[in-house]
Formats: C-alpha cells, sequence, structure tokens
C-alpha cells in the first residue's frame, strides 16, 4: 500500500515573524516544527507500516528549502521518501495556489490514501486537503480521531470523526484524503539510536517550478486569489460592559445573551 | 442588484440564519436579495427572512456527501450567478466550501469574524496564530465572494418579515458516493473543565452555596469550575481550580459567580468569547473584563435565570408539540 503523507512545516507558533510591511509571514531563518496535527499523520503512516512493512509512506511538503533537517528526522523514522516542493516564485502563494502547486505533484503519482492533518497551528484554514481532494475528485474528510487498522486497506476505510457535538462513523472509498487531528493521539516515535545519524539526503528530491512549469504570475502573490490586506493585534478588547440588577430586566437580559449566542 | 447564497447547514439552523447579517454588512445600502439553499426539507429558521428558499429535492444526497453538495452548488451557481456565496464555518462547512471554491475556482476567506469595508474595498476580517493576530483579507476581483463565517459570531435582528419565495430544485443525479455513515454516538462527558465550552465558576461569594452552581451548569450542558479559594478552603477539588495555580481554561463563555478576580485567576483564562460577572461589587476587577456585570447576589442570580431558562425551554416544547 501506498501512503501520501502530506505535512506543513509551521513557525514555531511562539516566536514567529511577520513582515507587517509586505504583509507575509517571514518563513525564512524562523524555526519550523511539524504541524502537530500533520504529526499524526505520519505517526499512524508509520504505525501501518509497522505491522506491514511493504507499506511505502512518501511525505509531501511546499517548504523553503530549510526544512531539509526535520525532513531527514522523518526519514530516519522509516519514512521511505520525502519531496520537497519548493521554489521562491511560490512565496506567498494563498491556499488556493498552494493546492494547486501540490495538486499537480499529487496528479502524476500513485497512491491509495493521502494522510494529513486537519489543522495547522499558523494559518487555520483547512483549505488545502479539500482543496486537493476536489483537484483530484477523491474524497476528503477533516476531524478524525480514529482510523480502525484493520480496515484500511487499498479499497476503503472506517473511520472515526469527531462532528463537534458526536462521534460520526463513516466508510470512505479510497483513495482518498484523510484528515487526523492531533488528539488521535497517534504520536510520532523517536528516532532509534542507531538511526541518528543515518544518511537520508538521497532519499528528499526537490521539486522546483523547473519541474512543475508555473508562470510566474501565476503562482505566489501575484497569482493568490486572496490577498492579506491589513493585520493587527487582537487587543484584550475593553468591553462595553452592561451593568445590571438581579431583576427581572436583569434576568431576562442575560437570557436574550446566552440565547443569541446559542448556550441556551 | 446583487444575489447572496447562504447554505443552511442542518447541524446549526440558527447559526445558518445569522449569516444574514454578514451578506447586510457586505452590501450596507446596495440593493441585495437573499437565497438559501438547504438540502433536507427547509428549516422553519429562514422561513420569512430570506428571499427564496432553495430546495434540493434529492433524498440521496446527505450533507457529508461533499462532492455531491458541491455539484449542486456548482449547478445553482451556473442558474443564479450569485455574487457571494456564505457558509457556516461547522466542521461540514469547513469541508465544502474549499471544495466549492476550487470548482468555482474562486479565492476563499477562512473563519470570518467580522466585514470591513476600507476605502470602498470589502475586508474579511479573521483570525490566523490561534487568535493571535487578526488578519483583513481581501478577494482579487473574481466573482462570487466566497467565505466561510465562525459560527455563533453574526447574529441577525429580525427585520420585517419577508415573503419567501419557495424554489424546488432538482438537481442532476447525483453520483455515487464515496462515503457512507455507518453510526453516530454520543460524545460522552468529559470531566476536565478545559474540554467545556460555558464554565460557571465560583469564586469566595459562593463558599456557603458552592454545590448549587451545578443547577446552572447542569441546565446549560457545562461545567462547573472553581477560584483558588473555594479550593483552598476544601470545598471543591484542584482539579476544577482555574487560574496560575490551578488550569488554563478557554470556554467560549465564563460565568463567573462571586469571583473577584485577582491577576492570578484573570491568568488562567485564555481566548474567552465572553464573560458574564455576577457579583455584589460591580467595580471588581473581573467586571471590567465582562460583557455584562450583573450586580448582585450569586445565590439568587442562580435561582432565578435557572427559573428562566426552565420556563423557555418549556415554551419551546409545548410549541413544538
Amino acid at each position: 500500500m501506498r501512503i501520501i503523507c502530506l505535512i506543513k512545516f509551521i513557525p514555531d507558533v511562539e516566536n514567529f515573524i511577520y513582515d507587517y510591511e509586505k504583509n507575509v509571514l517571514v518563513r525564512e531563518n524562523v524555526r519550523m516544527v511539524l504541524n502537530p496535527d500533520d504529526a499524526s499523520a505520519v505517526a499512524y503512516a508509520l504505525k501501518i507500516k509497522d505491522k506491514n512493512p511493504e507499506t511505502y509512506i512518501e511525505v509531501v511538503t511546499m517548504a523553503p528549502q530549510g526544512v531539509m533537517l526535520q525532513l531527514e528526522d522523518l526519514l530516519r523514522l522509516n519514512v521511505d521518501k520525502a519531496t520537497l516542493i519548493s521554489d521562491k516564485l511560490y512565496i506567498g502563494s494563498d491556499s488556493y495556489i498552494t493546492s494547486m502547486i501540490l495538486g499537480k505533484y499529487l496528479s502524476g503519482i500513485n497512491f491509495d490514501c493521502i494522510l494529513t492533518g486537519t489543522h495547522a497551528l499558523d494559518g487555520d484554514t483547512s483549505h488545502v486537503p479539500a482543496q486537493i481532494a476536489e483537484i483530484l475528485h477523491i474524497a476528503q474528510m477533516s476531524n478524525i480521531v480514529k482510523i480502525e487498522e484493520q480496515s484500511f486497506g487499498c479499497d476503503s476505510a472506517v473511520i472515526e470523526v469527531d462532528a463537534e457535538k458526536v462521534f460520526v462513523k463513516y466508510k470512505v472509498v479510497l483513495p482518498a484524503i484523510l484528515s487526523l487531528q492531533k488528539e488521535s493521539k497517534y504520536k510520532l516515535p523517536f528516532i532509534k539510536y542507531k538511526d541518528i545519524d543515518l544518511y537520508v539526503r538521497n532519499r528528499i528530491e526537490i521539486i522546483d517550478n523547473e519541474v512543475l512549469g508555473y508562470e510566474q504570475h501565476e503562482v505566489g502573490i501575484r497569482g493568490s486569489l486572496t490577498q492579506v490586506f491589513s493585520t493587527f493585534a487582537k487587543k484584550m478588547d475593553k468591553k462595553d460592559k452592561l451593568v445590571v440588577k438581579n431583576d427581572e430586566e436583569g434576568i431576562n437580559t442575560v437570557f436574550s445573551f446566552l440565547k443569541s449566542k446559542g448556550y441556551v | 442588484m446583487k444575489k447572496s447564497l447562504i447554505y443552511l447547514e442542518p447541524n446549526n439552523y440558527q447559526n445558518s440564519v445569522d449569516l444574514l447579517e454578514v451578506a447586510r454588512q457586505m452590501y450596507a445600502d446596495d440593493a441585495y436579495e437573499t437565497y438559501a439553499v438547504s438540502f433536507a426539507s427547509c428549516c422553519r429558521e429562514a422561513e420569512g427572512l430570506f428571499d427564496y428558499l432553495i430546495e434540493v429535492l434529492d433524498q440521496q444526497i446527505q450533507n457529508f456527501d461533499i462532492i455531491n453538495t458541491t455539484n449542486v452548488l456548482e449547478e445553482l451557481q451556473q442558474v443564479y450567478q450569485f455574487d457571494s456565496i456564505l457558509i457556516p464555518a461547522t466542521h461540514i462547512g469547513r469541508m465544502l466550501a474549499p471544495r466549492m471554491a476550487m470548482r468555482l475556482h474562486v479565492g476563499l476567506v477562512a473563519d470570518v469574524t467580522a466585514i470591513k469595508h476600507t476605502n470602498g474595498v470589502l475586508e474579511m476580517v479573521r483570525p490566523a496564530f490561534s487568535g493571535k493576530i487578526m488578519a483583513g483579507i481581501v478577494n482579487r476581483g473574481r466573482i462570487p465572494v466566497m467565505m466561510s463565517i465562525r459560527q455563533n459570531v453574526f447574529t441577525y435582528q429580525l427585520g420585517e418579515s419577508k415573503n419567501s419565495l419557495r424554489i424546488e430544485y432538482h438537481p442532476k443525479p447525483a453520483e455515487k458516493s464515496k462515503i457512507e455513515l455507518l453510526s453516530i454516538s454520543e460524545k460522552e462527558k468529559t470531566n476536565d473543565i478545559r474540554d467545556s465550552e460555558v464554565l460557571v465558576s465560583g469564586g469566595g461569594g459562593t463558599m456557603r452555596y458552592f454545590r448549587r452552581l451545578k443547577l446552572l451548569a447542569d441546565e446549560m450542558n457545562s461545567q462547573v469550575s472553581a477560584s483558588r479559594r473555594i479550593v483552598d478552603s476544601g470545598i471543591a477539588s484542584r482539579s476544577i481550580q482555574v487560574g496560575q495555580s490551578g488550569k488554563t481554561v478557554a470556554p467560549r463563555l465564563y460565568i463567573a459567580l462571586g469571583i473577584y478576580g485577582s491577576l492570578q485567576h484573570i491568568e488562567g483564562l485564555k481566548n474567552v468569547e465572553s464573560i458574564i460577572s455576577v457579583n455584589t461589587n460591580k467595580h471588581a476587577p473581573i467586571c471590567s473584563l465582562s460583557d455584562i456585570v450583573v450586580e448582585g447576589d450569586a445565590e439568587e442570580f442562580i435561582e432565578k435565570l435557572v427559573d428562566k431558562i426552565k420556563r423557555e425551554k418549556r415554551i419551546c416544547h409545548e410549541n413544538d408539540g
């Protein structure tokens, strides 16, 4: 079985740099970490490979070349191949363009399933998995907390989804894009001591625009269909507080407030 | 005349209807028409509020079958040429919106929490980096404008009642669904206060009647938490303590009963959307962070609010029956 893990490295959220002039994230020279939900996807793939050694795992990411070291560490965990889609032209691409670029690469390769995360801690639009699924015309499901291992074959998978108020179990036809949540508790193992310095660079393939062949105006900030116009820090809002008494009018005010927000 | 389509999500009808407020803010003084699309039989909540109610008549298509719902929305877009498509950012909506945007080759803004107009440009505001910064996003020219909208942020104030026109829409035959529903199970209630959407929290002022907080918490399907004073007096266990020496919580709503709001307590509140505080001292620090301050006794407040909620539920029930 061939599994693709679509992953994203995010700036260490605690100390990221944002270029307020150009309104883009400065991703170079910032420590990048694997997005937690995506780590669960890789962890699940590794778990499957542990049971079925013939499983082939390829991680695919679009990122600056600075993430090579992180990719190497994934390869040392028994991932077979890492594909790094990277080109200066792609910087500043919105979710639509990012999906288009990744979709172009993915439509040219074979796989049985794409595993990925639901939320990314930086942008958190959750657009890319659904949009790539549209490009590939396959099903996609988010907020997965469990994939039943015995069901996970080449034709279909049984998954459990956190659908806000309830858990829902679905059977999904494969190939599909399955987006996990870190709440699935699939955790990456540690690198085995003997593999700590394993040479893996030869298993990283870099795909740049030479390969994908987009025109300059089609990608990056210029190609994007949405654009960040302004950014501002979220202030701890000084609220226009409403002071009421503990009487009928006060209770009615509180009740209407609760009702308008959907709490009662 | 602008046309706006709003997707009615069966899991949250009320909130879907509230997206009318987004359309109102987008078009302000321009003339516009609103369309609701629903895959189930049209919900009562939308009646009289939209200009058109489109009912998609195909029992086979279920809301989690995003490929087929996208197919139908695409057909509708071809027929009606909407200027905007608004989708509630529910679990389902967040899968539907991006697929639809890709299908129509238009941009999409996720989890919109506010609409701004800057020099004639429509800015869609959304949180990024776990809410650390807010970003105003603009659409570059293509129509329809698409966004998914954070749940329970917008509220539509009822205007005059409209004569909603029903449109029965027969879509092209659906594709075979790639997803099959096997079962639905209720979530087990966890006892972790960090998982609760709403917290009913008690401070020193509730010492005598802390156990009564549960009455309100139960009525609101939420959990009870406490300040350090309550925990230190042995009335509640450390596991439900909010604050620096307790837990950091991020409920959407925090009801602070008899809580003073020391710095150490406030430290334990992160990204709380709304705070209601009940305090005999309306100048307690917690009150300046609150949306509503009820000046008075918390025990009396619990009794009155529980009463009110029960009464309203009964009325609702009778109307349904």
